[in-house]
């Protein structure tokens, strides 16, 4: 796979909406055939920058959190970007060619453009957090399936709401709809 | 369980509109444009409403800001035929957009206007939508929208208290228009705890309710005005 790049401080390439109008943002989808995909909950097939193997690095019991930073303190995980990768990889397996290939991608000031995974489209008006469940010890897996042992982040559980509220009667916690919908 | 409320001293709102702002960009709210506008379709979750009293040149100005008014007995929650306006524990008059098929009963059974419909998705000019608040979902076309004391920000420090184990402190949840008003003439807070400064102020002789005797019952008190100027 060839590694697809975007200038890595230009937010404003990274936040459009696929098939977005150029000089206006709306929520609004591009055609009508995104709409009805986004009905049937068809998802486009996303095409990663590069191969990243999630099963090697858990495979050196590399912690999720050293990653996906944001995971027990907010909202968001966290996606990470070179920088992060160059904290090991400015030392370790140097020279294998997918390596060099990130090395060389940040000695020119570029960012890997990774495509989001799992995330709710704008109409679910969901407004997820990760910390309280990892305080509450509810596991990566319990909502990620088997990452650890995949290379490119598959999507193998869906977050439907039946899903999200079977585990807060369970687990006593708030079924209001303004947990999660805001 | 908490019951969340407001007061508005109108002594010390000077009309300046920060309250406004501050709620348009807390809470995404897009604008439509001076034509729609005309057509009675912007959405100003609050707005401050500008009174004239007396006669030339004794004329006094009076503002007021206005909000959802949060009613115990709210008029928009019966009439909604998908429960999408429907009543939370913590006395919240919830809106849940996924539910919201916009039938625009809610709207006109509002004695106070403070409901808005979707007419147009929402849009701005880029780069503007790299200012949006992530924790606030985007209203698309067809759904109505309205105040929701910042339930975004209640939840947060909720979740904020829960985590450092302690119970909220009085004040530390700021909708965007208190945290905005420069005056400080607006104060949010649990009316159910009676030591809280909104509940005290809430208790002053000078407060009232907007439209009191229609019995919404609004969880938002209003201090008249004390000082002549
Ligand atoms: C905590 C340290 C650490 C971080 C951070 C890290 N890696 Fe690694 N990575 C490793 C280790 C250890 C290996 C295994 C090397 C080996 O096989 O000996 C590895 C292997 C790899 C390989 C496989 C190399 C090959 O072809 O055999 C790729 C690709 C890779 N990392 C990419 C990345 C990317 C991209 C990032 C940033 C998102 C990243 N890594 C962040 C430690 C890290
Ligand atoms: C060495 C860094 C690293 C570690 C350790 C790591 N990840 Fe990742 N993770 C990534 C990168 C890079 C991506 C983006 C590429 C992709 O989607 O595969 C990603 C993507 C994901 C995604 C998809 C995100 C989305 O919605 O787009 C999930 C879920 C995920 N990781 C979970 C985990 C879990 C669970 C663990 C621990 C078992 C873990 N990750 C450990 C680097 C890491
Ligand atoms: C209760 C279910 C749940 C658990 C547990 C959970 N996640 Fe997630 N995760 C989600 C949902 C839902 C999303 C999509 C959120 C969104 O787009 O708002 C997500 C998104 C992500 C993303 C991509 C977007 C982001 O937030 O940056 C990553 C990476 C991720 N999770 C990693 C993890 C890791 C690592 C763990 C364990 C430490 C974990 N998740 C535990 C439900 C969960
Ligand atoms: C396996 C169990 C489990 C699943 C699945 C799960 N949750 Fe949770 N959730 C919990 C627990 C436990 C808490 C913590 C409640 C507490 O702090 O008392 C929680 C808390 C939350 C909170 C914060 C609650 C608050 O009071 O502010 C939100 C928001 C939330 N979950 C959303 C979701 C969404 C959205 C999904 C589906 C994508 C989901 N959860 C799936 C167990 C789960
Ligand atoms: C624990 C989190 C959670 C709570 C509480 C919750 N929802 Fe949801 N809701 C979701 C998630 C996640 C989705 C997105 C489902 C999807 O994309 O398939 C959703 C979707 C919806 C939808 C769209 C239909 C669909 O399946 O896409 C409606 C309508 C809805 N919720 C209404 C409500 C109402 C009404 C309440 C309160 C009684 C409520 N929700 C409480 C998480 C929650």
């Amino acid at each position: 796979m060839q590694p697809t790049a975007v200038p890595s401080n230009d937010g404003s390439d990274i936040a459009l909406l696929p098939g977005q109008v150029s000089g206006v943002f709306t929520t609004a989808r591009p055609t009508f055939g995104a709409a009805v995909d986004d009905f049937l909950n068809r998802r486009p097939v996303y095409e990663q920058p590069l191969e990243f193997p999630h099963n090697i690095h858990v495979g050196k019991e590399i912690a999720c959190e050293v990653c996906h930073e944001g995971v027990d303190k907010g909202p968001k995980a966290g996606i990470p970007g070179l920088r992060t990768c160059m904290i090991c990889h400015e030392a370790i397996a140097t020279d294998r060619p997918r390596i060099q290939q990130i090395t060389a991608m940040r000695d020119k000031g570029l960012d890997l453009a990774w495509q989001r995974v799992y995330g709710f489209s704008n109409d679910d008006h969901v407004r997820f957090n990760h910390a309280p469940h990892i305080r509450n010890k509810v596991e990566c897996a319990t909502c990620h399936g088997n990452v650890g042992e995949q290379t490119i982040a598959q999507r193998n559980v869906e977050h439907t709401m039946g899903f999200c509220v079977n585990c807060h009667n369970e687990r006593k916690a708030s079924i209001d709809c303004l947990t999660c919908h805001f | 369980m908490a019951r969340w409320g407001m007061a508005a001293d109108l002594d010390r709102c000077n009309g300046c509109g920060a309250c406004v702002v501050a709620c348009h960009s807390e809470n995404n709210i897009s604008t439509v444009g001076d034509e729609q506008a005309s057509r009675g379709r912007a959405k100003h979750w609050i707005r401050v409403e500008r009174y004239w009293e007396g006669d030339f040149p004794d004329v006094r100005l009076k503002f007021r800001p206005v909000m959802c008014q949060q009613c115990d007995n709210a008029p928009c929650e019966p009439v909604c035929p998908t429960y999408a306006s429907h009543h939370t524990e913590d006395g919240l008059n919830a809106q849940v957009y996924n539910r919201c098929i916009g039938t625009r009963y809610c709207a006109n059974a509002c004695p106070y206007n403070a409901r808005f419909f979707d007419f147009f998705n929402p849009s701005w000019d880029k780069p503007l939508q790299l200012q949006l608040n992530p924790d606030v979902s985007l209203r698309e076309v067809g759904v109505m929208e309205k105040c929701t004391f910042c339930v975004q920000r209640i939840r947060g420090a909720q979740l904020q208290a829960r985590t450092e184990d302690r119970a909220l402190r009085d004040g530390e949840i700021q909708p965007a228009c208190v945290q905005g008003c420069a005056a400080k003439a607006l104060v949010f807070g649990d009316l159910e705890d009676p030591e809280s400064h909104v509940s005290r102020l809430a208790r002053s002789p000078r407060g009232s309710k907007l439209l009191e005797d229609v019995g919404t019952q609004p969880a938002v008190t209003y201090l008249a005005r004390a000082t002549q100027v």
